[in-house]
C-alpha cells in the first residue's frame, strides 16, 4: 500500500529525513514511531503530498506520489498534526466542503458525510462551529476528513497529542474499530500508543529509520539483563563474568564483601543458556552466588535504546 | 480545474462570516455614498448640462473617490485568502485533497472578484435615481462599471499574489497596497513626463485616464488588454508561488 525508497528531504541545511525506506502492506495497521523531531510529520507531509521529496520515491497503491498526485492522493486520507480546520464553518458544512473537493458525486454528498460523522462520532456536534469544540472532537473531525470517501489508506499524524486521557482512549478505540477496514499510518512519539493500536511498528530517530517489525519483534531486540549478588572479590567477579559467553557487557559495584553485578546479554534469543552458563562461571570462580535475578528488557527500554544519540550508528539493526 | 468550484463557495462564505468583510463593504459603500452626494450637489445647481460631464461622468472619471476606496478594499478583500491558511495550518488539508493548484487559485480569487463586483452593485441604484430625474446615457453607465470591474479585478489579483507571497495577513495587504499605490503613481506620470515614450508608457498604465475614457463611454480595448495582464500575471505568479511551497 505504501513503498517508499531512499527518501530524503532536507529544509535548507537541516536534513530532516535521510534515506528512508520502508513498506506498508495492505490491511495492516502501523505506528511510525519516532522522538519530537525525528521526521515523522515531514515524512508523512510527503506521503500525503504536502511536501515534495528532495531524492526518493514514494508510491501510494502502486502510483507515485510526484508523478501521479491526483491518483495517489485519492486513495489516501491524511489527517495532519494537529487537525487545523477552518473555525467559522460548522462540522457538518465543514465536512461537505471537503466531500465536494475530494470529488463525492453530489447526489451521494450528505449521505457519505452523515456515515462519516457517524464513524468517527461526531455526529453530536454535526452543527457546532468548528472553532467552539474541544481539542478532542477537532481531532475526531479530522478523523472524519480523512475517512471521506472510505479511502483504502488512512494516515494520521499524531492523533491523540494533546488530547486528555479520556479522549485518548475513545481516539484509539476509533482508530482499532477503523483497522479493519483500511490500511493505517499513524505517527506517535508515544510508545504505549503503538502497543495499543498497531501490529507493526517503523521507528525513526533524526530523520533514520532504525528498526522496524511486529511489535513482539522490537521487543525482541531489547537485550535482558541479568543482576547477581556474588560474595567474592571485585576483580574475580570480573574475571568469571567477562569471560563467559553470550554477555555482552558487564557492570560490577563492590559493597563490603558483596559484589553486585548485572551482565546485559549480547541476545535474547539464547537467554536462558546465557544466564545458566553466567551462574556455572561464578561458582567455577568460587563465588558465592546470594541471588540471580533476570529482567527482560521493557518495550520503553528498547525505544530508549534505539533512538538515542548514537541510533544513526545503529542503522544496521534495521531490516 | 479540481476543486474550483468548491473553493469558491467556501471563500464567498466565509467572508460573509468574517466581520471585517462587512466593516470594509459599509465603509466603502458610505464613502460611495458621500461621493455621489456631492456630486449631486454640485450638478443641482446647473440648468444646462453637456454630455460628456454629466454627474455618471463624474461619478466615474472626475474624482479621486473612485480610486481611494479601491485603494483599501482590495488588499482588505484579499489578504487573508493564503496567508490566513498558511497561518492556522487548513492549507495542508487543502493542498493534499485531489484539487489543482490552479483550482486553488482561480476559485479564491473569483471568490473575491464577486464580492467586490457585489459591493458596487448597490451604486447602482444611484444611476437608477438619476435615471428617474435627469437623462443618464446608459452607455456610459455600462463602460463605467467596466472599468470599475477591470481595474479592480487586476487590484484584486495582486492582492491575491501578495497573500501568497507574504508572511502574514499584515504584510499581505501592506504590500498590495503599495504594488497598487505603485501602479496609480506611474499613470500619473502622464502628467509630469515630456512628451515621448515615458508618458505614452504612464498613460497607457494610467488608471485616471482609464476611467476617463470608459467614463465618456469610449471602450478602448488597449486599455482592456492591460488590465486582462493585471489580472493574469499576478495570478500566474500565485500558482508558481503555492506549488514552490511543496518544494520548501
Ligand atoms: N518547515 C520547516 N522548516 C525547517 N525545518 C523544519 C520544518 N519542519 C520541520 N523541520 C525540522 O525537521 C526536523 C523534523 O521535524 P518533524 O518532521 O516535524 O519531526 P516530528 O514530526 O518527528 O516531530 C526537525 O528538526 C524540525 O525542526
Ligand atoms: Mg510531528
Amino acid at each position: 500500500m505504501i513503498e517508499v525508497e531512499h527518501l530524503s528531504k532536507s529544509y535548507g541545511a537541516v536534513a530532516a529525513v535521510r534515506d528512508l525506506s520502508f513498506q506498508v502492506e495492505k490491511g495492516q495497521v502501523v505506528g511510525f514511531l519516532g522522538p519530537n523531531g525525528a521526521g515523522k510529520s515531514t515524512t508523512l507531509r510527503i506521503l500525503a503530498g504536502f511536501l515534495g521529496a528532495s531524492s526518493g520515491r514514494v508510491r501510494i497503491a502502486g502510483f507515485d506520489v510526484a508523478e501521479e498526485p491526483h491518483e495517489a492522493r485519492s486513495r489516501l486520507g491524511y489527517m495532519p498534526e494537529t487537525s487545523p480546520l477552518y473555525p467559522e464553518m460548522k462540522v457538518r458544512e465543514y465536512l461537505a466542503f471537503r466531500a465536494e473537493l475530494k470529488d463525492v458525486p453530489r447526489a451521494q454528498r450528505k449521505l457519505e458525510v452523515g456515515r462519516c460523522l457517524e464513524l468517527a462520532r461526531v455526529s453530536d456536534v454535526a452543527e457546532v462551529l468548528i472553532g467552539h469544540l474541544s481539542k478532542g472532537y477537532r481531532q475526531r473531525v479530522g478523523i472524519a476528513d480523512a475517512l471521506l470517501r472510505s479511502p483504502p489508506l488512512l494516515i494520521l499524524d499524531e492523533p491523540t497529542a494533546g488530547l486528555d486521557p479520556n479522549q485518548i482512549r475513545e481516539v484509539r478505540a476509533l482508530i482499532g474499530g477503523l483497522g479493519a477496514e483500511h490500511t493505517i499510518l499513524l505517527s506517535t512519539h508515544i510508545l504505549s500508543e503503538v502497543e495499543a493500536s498497531c501490529s507493526r511498528a517503523i521507528v525513526i530517530a533524526k530523520g533514520q529509520l532504525v528498526a522496524t517489525g511486529s511489535i513482539d519483534e522490537i521487543r525482541g531486540r531489547g537485550r535482558p539483563e541479568v543482576r547477581l549478588v556474588l560474595r567474592g572479590a571485585r576483580d574475580a567477579a570480573a574475571r568469571a563474568l567477562g569471560a563467559s559467553p553470550g554477555i555482552a557487557s558487564v557492570a560490577l559495584e563492590e559493597r563490603g564483601d558483596l559484589v553486585y553485578a548485572t551482565a546485559t546479554l549480547a541476545d535474547a534469543e539464547q537467554g536462558d543458556e546465557a544466564t545458566e552458563r553466567l551462574v556455572a562461571a561464578a561458582v567455577r570462580a568460587k563465588l558465592g552466588v546470594r541471588s540471580v535475578m533476570t529482567h527482560a528488557a521493557t518495550l520503553e527500554e528498547v525505544f530508549a535504546d534505539l533512538t538515542r544519540e548514537e541510533a544513526a550508528a545503529r542503522s544496521e539493526v534495521a531490516s | 480545474m479540481r476543486g474550483l468550484v468548491a473553493i469558491f463557495k467556501r471563500e464567498l462564505f466565509s467572508h460573509f462570516v468574517t466581520p471585517l468583510a462587512w466593516v470594509a463593504m459599509t465603509a466603502f459603500l458610505l464613502l460611495q455614498g458621500l461621493h455621489f452626494f456631492l456630486i449631486v450637489q454640485h450638478f443641482a445647481g446647473q440648468l444646462d448640462l453637456s454630455a460628456d460631464a454629466g454627474p455618471v461622468q463624474t461619478f466615474f472619471g472626475q474624482t479621486m473617490m473612485l480610486y481611494l476606496p479601491l485603494l483599501f478594499v482590495c488588499p482588505v478583500l484579499t489578504m487573508r485568502l493564503f496567508a490566513e491558511e498558511r497561518r492556522s495550518g487548513t492549507i495542508e488539508p487543502l493542498l493534499t485533497a485531489p484539487i489543482d493548484t490552479a483550482g486553488v487559485v482561480l476559485g479564491k480569487y473569483l471568490a473575491v472578484v464577486v464580492i467586490y463586483a457585489a459591493m458596487w452593485l448597490p451604486t447602482a441604484l444611484y444611476m437608477v435615481l438619476l435615471g428617474r430625474y435627469g437623462e443618464v446615457d446608459w452607455h456610459v453607465v455600462g463602460s463605467g462599471y467596466l472599468a470599475v470591474l477591470a481595474i479592480g479585478a487586476g487590484y484584486l489579483s495582486i492582492g491575491t499574489m501578495t497573500s501568497a507571497l507574504a508572511r502574514s495577513q499584515l504584510a499581505a495587504a501592506l504590500t498590495s497596497a503599495m504594488a497598487i499605490m505603485g501602479l496609480f503613481m506611474v499613470g500619473v506620470g502622464e502628467f509630469i513626463f515630456p512628451e515621448g515614450v515615458g508618458r505614452d508608457l504612464a498613460g497607457h498604465v494610467s488608471a485616471w485616464a482609464h476611467m476617463n475614457d470608459f467614463s465618456r463611454g469610449i471602450v478602448d480595448s488597449r486599455r482592456l488588454v492591460f488590465d486582462a495582464t493585471v489580472i493574469a500575471l499576478p495570478l500566474f505568479v500565485t500558482v508558481r508561488a503555492v506549488d514552490a511551497w511543496r518544494l520548501e
